[in-house]
């Protein structure tokens, strides 16, 4: 399987393996960046699709559009067992745990626990209190790397992933020492590896690694 | 002669004696004033020859002496509280014809005010506090956060008698929570907490987007009245019989406890004490003519919020406190209706008494003998044909 981006159009081209068999498949190159990647390092694409769809014939895969209210996004966990350092969702944005203290069942009610938590996009403090025999939701957090590759002038960064091909659709971090370290080592012509972390449908750049030669 | 001597020396030692015995009876047997018996009540017990007679035995009270004569006093002075009327005084040069009116007058009697601490409705006295605000006997209540919570709870889960000398951390260990000699098991909270939550919830729509309703204390307690809908509770009714009900630290208790967790999850809502304070102040100024009584179980917070709000109408005309608290400290939990007096919470002319008692016993033996007596009394009547 071979996807190779096309220098005029801007399309994302896709050559299955049995070329004779399968047709080209042209794909819309935007719809293709809205999946979400995970660590796997190619794309498939069913037959017959030209868009693709989140039902592919391959299972280990999910294509899943920002639209999609995805069932994978959290897990529950009983409050009871969610410790420190660990993540959680308050109000809707993923939150790692900073601190975690519990009350027994008492005059308040029944037995809780009391979260203070850092959203992990917008570093703001959030708290909960949650008895502790509920589930919570538990954001899925991944980690990508990416080399970059450039940064636009309107503060989108071009990434390249490990297939080939451009993901265009982040900016530029918020965080005031990464946006430096990004900005500065790019302009010196640095080989940098950057981090995405991304949960809950948003996605950041949350590292940052000089790859190239000392 | 020796003899001689010692006749004369017998004879004057004789007379020392006499005079030493006359000092000492004059000062032992001093002539005592009599006492007219008009102003002095002799002392005298209930006599069970008689027979089981309650009522008997609560007139009986007064003449037994030390607490009982107290509490005989406080019957005495509740009596007059209920049966006072704008018709026993004549009318000010300045009152309009329709409080002229014999009739209007007739109607218009002494607004009670009732305040008690947390503890007694944790207790049985619960049910006494019900009878009252079911036939509307009070007006105005106020108690502690627990005062209100406790009474809930009792709807949804029993308190039990437990032991003043249960060991506390093997209670802890059992999940019970002791109130002197009761026992609250923690479930009893846990069915709370699932009861007001969805309330609450409701309470800050209410606030936020559909009715812009403005929480107070006695707002929120009128709710949980309405919300708890059962007859054993003393909320209830005074939610159906619009008995106000303050309580300015309504946050000091497992309600506090619940508001914390809710606003923790969804916050927003808001309680205004000074709304509250204008309603319970307004409570003692607004009464035009009529005579205000106090009666106040426990110190505290309810037993100076009442006096405080009296205050505003130069003193409440009766005043009947029943506590266990003492005045060596400066408490104010301890201090006696003169030190009120001092302040211009009760009347200088009111009748006033404090009971030294635990209003566990004194309470139920108070209202026997006057809103419940009074009570059956009537009832009886309509039932004569």
């Amino acid at each position: 399987m071979l996807v190779a981006a096309s220098p005029t159009t801007g399309s994302l081209i896709v050559f299955p393996d049995l070329a004779a068999i399968f047709p080209l498949l042209v794909v819309d190159f935007r719809s293709l960046l809205e999946v979400k990647h995970s660590s796997r390092d190619h794309v498939e694409i069913g037959s017959g699709d030209i868009i693709p769809e989140g039902n592919m014939s391959d299972e280990e895969h999910h294509f899943e559009s920002k639209a999609d209210a995805g069932a994978s996004k959290t897990f529950p966990q009983q409050a009871g067992t969610i410790r420190k350092n660990g993540y959680i969702v308050i109000k809707g944005r993923a939150c790692k745990v900073v601190e975690v203290s519990t009350s027994k069942t008492g005059k308040h009610g029944h037995a809780k626990c009391h979260f203070v938590a850092i959203d992990i996009f917008n570093a703001k403090k959030l708290e909960d209190i949650v008895p502790s025999s509920h589930n919570c939701d538990v954001p899925h957090v991944n980690r990508t790397d990416y080399q970059l590759i450039d940064i636009s002038e309107d503060g989108f960064i071009s990434l390249l992933t490990d297939n080939g091909s451009t993901k265009d659709d982040l900016r530029l971090p918020t965080d005031e020492t990464l946006l430096a370290q990004i900005k500065d080592g790019f302009a010196e012509g640095k080989d940098l590896v950057v981090t995405v972390m991304s949960a809950m449908g948003e996605e950041q750049i949350c590292a940052l690694k000089d790859v190239g030669p000392k | 002669m020796p003899q001689e001597e010692m006749e004369a020396a017998g004879s004057a030692g004789e007379k020392r004696d006499q005079e030493t015995l006359e000092s000492v009876r004059s000062v032992v047997f001093k002539p005592s004033i009599s006492l007219e018996e008009k102003r002095f009540t002799k002392v005298a017990g209930y006599d069970f020859n008689q027979g089981l007679d309650l009522l008997g035995l609560l007139d009986s009270l007064s003449g037994t002496g030390f607490q009982a004569s107290n509490l005989g006093d406080a019957i005495e002075i509740v009596n007059q509280m209920i049966d006072w009327r704008l018709s026993h005084q004549s009318p000010t040069e300045y009152c309009g014809e329709e409080v002229r009116n014999p009739a209007y007058r007739e109607s218009v009697g002494c607004k009670i005010f009732l305040g008690f601490t947390s503890n007694l409705v944790s207790s049985g006295i619960r049910e006494i506090i019900r009878f009252l605000v079911q036939h509307r006997m009070v007006e105005v209540l106020v108690t502690t956060a627990g005062g209100i919570e406790e009474d809930l709870i009792k709807c949804l889960a029993p308190t039990y008698r437990g032991d003043f000398s249960l060991p506390g951390a093997s209670l802890r260990s059992k999940g019970l929570n002791r109130i002197g000699n009761l026992l609250v098991p923690n479930d009893n909270y846990c069915k709370f907490e699932d009861w007001i939550m969805p309330i609450l919830d409701q309470m800050l729509t209410e606030q936020t987007l559909e009715q812009n309703v403005i929480w107070t204390p006695s707002k929120v307690i009128a709710r949980l009245g309405k919300e708890i809908n059962d007859e054993n509770s003393y909320l209830y009714w005074a939610y159906k019989n619009g008995v106000s009900v303050y309580c300015p630290a309504l946050t000091d208790g497992s309600l506090g406890d619940m508001l914390y967790c809710h606003s923790v999850r969804n916050p927003g809502l808001l309680i205004d004490i000074v709304q509250d304070i204008r309603a319970m102040n307004g409570e003692a100024i607004h009464v035009d003519q009529r005579k205000t009584g106090i009666i106040i179980l426990g110190g505290g917070l309810p037993k100076h919020h009442i006096c405080n709000a009296n205050m505003f109408r130069n003193g409440a005309d009766y005043a009947v406190y029943i506590n266990t608290a003492q005045e060596f400290d400066g408490s104010d939990s301890g201090a006696q209706p003169d030190e009120a007096i001092s302040w211009g919470k009760i009347k200088g002319s009111a009748k006033t008494t404090k009971v030294h008692c635990d209003a566990s016993i004194a309470f139920p033996l108070l209202v026997a003998a006057t809103f419940a007596k009074k009570f059956h009394k009537k009832a009886n009547t309509n039932t004569v044909c």
